[in-house]
């Protein structure tokens, strides 16, 4: 598995060096100090697997996040984190303490290993689709599958998304975001929402041509007249 | 409301409410006793308690600009007793010439309902009047000596009570903001890393640790400690920092023999070196320059603390001052105006830290 390494300190790097020379099977392509040199080297090295420290000059290892297309599994490293470690109770990504412990890297390197084998992260054929987003709103961060979210709607130039319960805002325009959705599941119903298909409950025929899309669990979403004629001959109805 | 114009709220409640008690008393007996028309009375009597309160203002004035009540009963009694006997004159002359008998002639008077005989109404009367307004004088500024001592001795008591307070609270402050988890946990890390790489290094950075450690947790047991030994601390510090952060910090130090000696409040010189590191240096990507500079000039220690910062907009600051919004605190509890410390950020990429710590502490 491609790994790297983000971290200020540079014994800090050497001793997750270390630490990780157990696994074999965990190979590190890179290394970066700060979220400058690690954003350009992610989206080439394109490693599926990213040791990230939280508190860095310039710029923490959320900004880091927030500002990658491509989304590696995370591992957290942080030596004292308060905010971090609340981030993390909410979704329950994995987080290491520093000095970190060879136990409790093992079982984060094995979840790792699990979760690639279920589902590989996306290679860098279609890499083009998004599949994951990492968000922060506030105190709380997430990653979100996009597959899981019902609802895409603008909010000046950010987007609201409608995820479970939650409704956390993407930092990017809406008309940004649709090129990088997958068009199987995705589709634009009006100027300002994308919705999820698999979402749909029913659907009616309003005046003027629109459609009323009723979302499972959430809002009535109206398709407009245009997109109307695009969504039938889509879903045949 | 505070405290002086309180204070100088019930001095005027207190004059008015004495000197009218006193023109009241003097009213009453003058028409019960010498039977004089009541409305005549009360006009004269209020001319002379206006008058005694006046004239008592003066000597407030005098025993406060003079500082009176810091001297020696010794030389305080002669005093009170010729000032008094000095304002006692014109009051004296006063009441005895402004007096209904004076003016208008025993006659007004009821003298066979008094007993007494003409000559007092002349200028033995004189006589009497200024011995009573002297005697008048004195009770007034016992008295006001003893309330005015009385209150500041509370309000003495208050402060070094509120004193001793906030400088408890300053070391508790100092104490959580000292012990950061963030800057052990790391080094922690550092050491771990060391123990494979270079044991030697490792052994030496356990021992700077722990000393880093020991002289935080027992900080609050000494308030000021020579220069010499908070460098020492400081050097610790900074070996462990280096540790982290390799060649993204670079250190440069300028002390002066003489200031080693001069005493200074335990911690300070680490908090302020601390908060370089954390918002500026640590914040860098290509890190930064610090500068300890210590010189003695006058009498008083200079500290300077200089370290190169990122460029950043008026609102991130906020919170950042924490540590030294408290070292500045202390200071101030411990040498009043004679030590600060002030932040200067007037250049767009340095922070530069002044203390000012006299040398006598």
């Amino acid at each position: 598995m491609r790994a790297m390494i983000v971290d200020d300190e540079p014994l800090a790097r050497r001793e997750l060096r270390r630490l990780l020379a157990e696994f074999a099977w965990i190979d590190i392509v890179g290394e970066a100090s700060n979220v400058r040199e690690a954003a350009p080297l992610v989206e080439k090295l394109l490693p599926e697997l990213l040791f990230l420290d939280i508190q860095m000059p310039g710029g923490s290892g959320f900004d880091l996040l927030a500002r990658l297309d491509h989304l590696p599994r995370v591992i957290f490293t942080t030596a004292y984190d308060k905010h971090a470690v609340r981030a993390f109770e909410v979704n329950a990504l994995d987080y290491l303490l520093k000095p970190i412990e060879p136990e409790r890297l093992a079982a984060a390197v094995a979840r790792a290993q699990a979760a690639a084998a279920s589902s590989p992260i996306s290679s860098p054929t279609n890499a083009t689709i998004l599949e994951r987003l990492f968000l922060r709103d506030g105190d709380r961060c997430w990653f979100v599958p996009l597959r899981e979210v019902m609802l895409f709607t603008a909010e000046g130039n950010y987007v609201r998304l409608s995820w479970g319960k939650a409704h956390p805002l993407l930092g990017r325009p809406l008309s940004s975001l649709e090129p990088r959705l997958d068009p199987r599941r995705f589709f634009r119903a009006n100027r300002q929402e994308i919705i999820n298909l698999e979402f749909i409950e029913n659907v009616e025929l309003g005046v003027n041509g629109q459609l009323h899309v009723q979302l499972r669990g959430g809002p009535e979403v109206q398709i407009s007249r245009r997109q109307a004629r695009l969504f039938r001959l889509l879903a045949s109805v | 409301m505070d405290v002086p114009q309180r204070s100088s709220r019930n001095y005027w409640l207190c004059q008015l409410i004495g000197w009218g008690l006193y023109g009241a008393t003097e009213a009453a007996a003058a028409v019960q006793i010498l039977r004089l028309p009541l409305l005549r009375s009360v006009l004269e009597i209020t001319v002379w308690a206006g008058g005694g309160l006046a004239l008592s203002h003066v000597l407030r004035g005098v025993l406060r600009r003079r500082g009176w009540a810091r001297l020696p009963l010794r030389a305080l009694v002669p005093r009170i007793l010729a000032l008094s006997l000095l304002l006692a004159l014109p009051m004296a002359v006063l009441t005895h010439y402004m007096a209904i008998a004076a003016l208008w002639g025993p006659d007004q008077v009821d003298i066979d309902h008094l007993h007494i005989g003409p000559g007092m109404l002349g200028p033995a009367r004189l006589l009497i009047l200024v011995l009573n307004w002297t005697t008048c004088f004195v009770v007034w500024t016992v008295l006001y000596l003893s309330i005015t001592s009385l209150r500041d001795r509370r309000s003495a008591a208050l402060r070094q009570s509120e004193l001793t307070r906030a400088l408890q609270l300053s070391e508790l402050r100092l104490l959580k903001s000292q012990l950061n988890p963030h800057f052990l946990f790391n080094s922690l890390n550092s050491v771990r890393a060391l123990i494979a790489d270079d044991p030697a290094a490792a052994q030496k950075a356990v021992t700077q640790l722990a000393r880093t450690l020991r002289y935080t947790l027992t900080a609050g047991r000494e308030e000021l400690v020579p220069l010499a030994r908070e460098l020492e601390i400081v050097e610790d510090y900074l070996a462990l920092e280096s540790l982290r952060f390799g060649e993204r910090l670079r250190i440069e130090r300028n002390i002066a023999p003489e200031a080693m000696n001069v005493r200074v409040p335990v911690m300070l010189l680490q908090t302020v070196v601390e908060n370089a590191i954390k918002h500026g240096i640590a914040e860098l990507p290509a890190g930064g320059d610090l500068r300890i500079v210590a010189t003695l000039r006058g009498g008083t220690l200079q500290l300077d603390v200089e370290n190169t910062r990122p460029e950043k907009t008026g609102s991130v600051f906020r919170g950042e001052g924490v540590g030294l919004d408290n070292a500045a605190e202390r200071l101030r509890l411990l040498f009043g105006a004679r030590a600060n410390l002030e932040l200067d950020l007037s250049q767009a990429e340095i922070a530069i830290a002044r203390i000012r710590i006299p040398e006598t502490a």
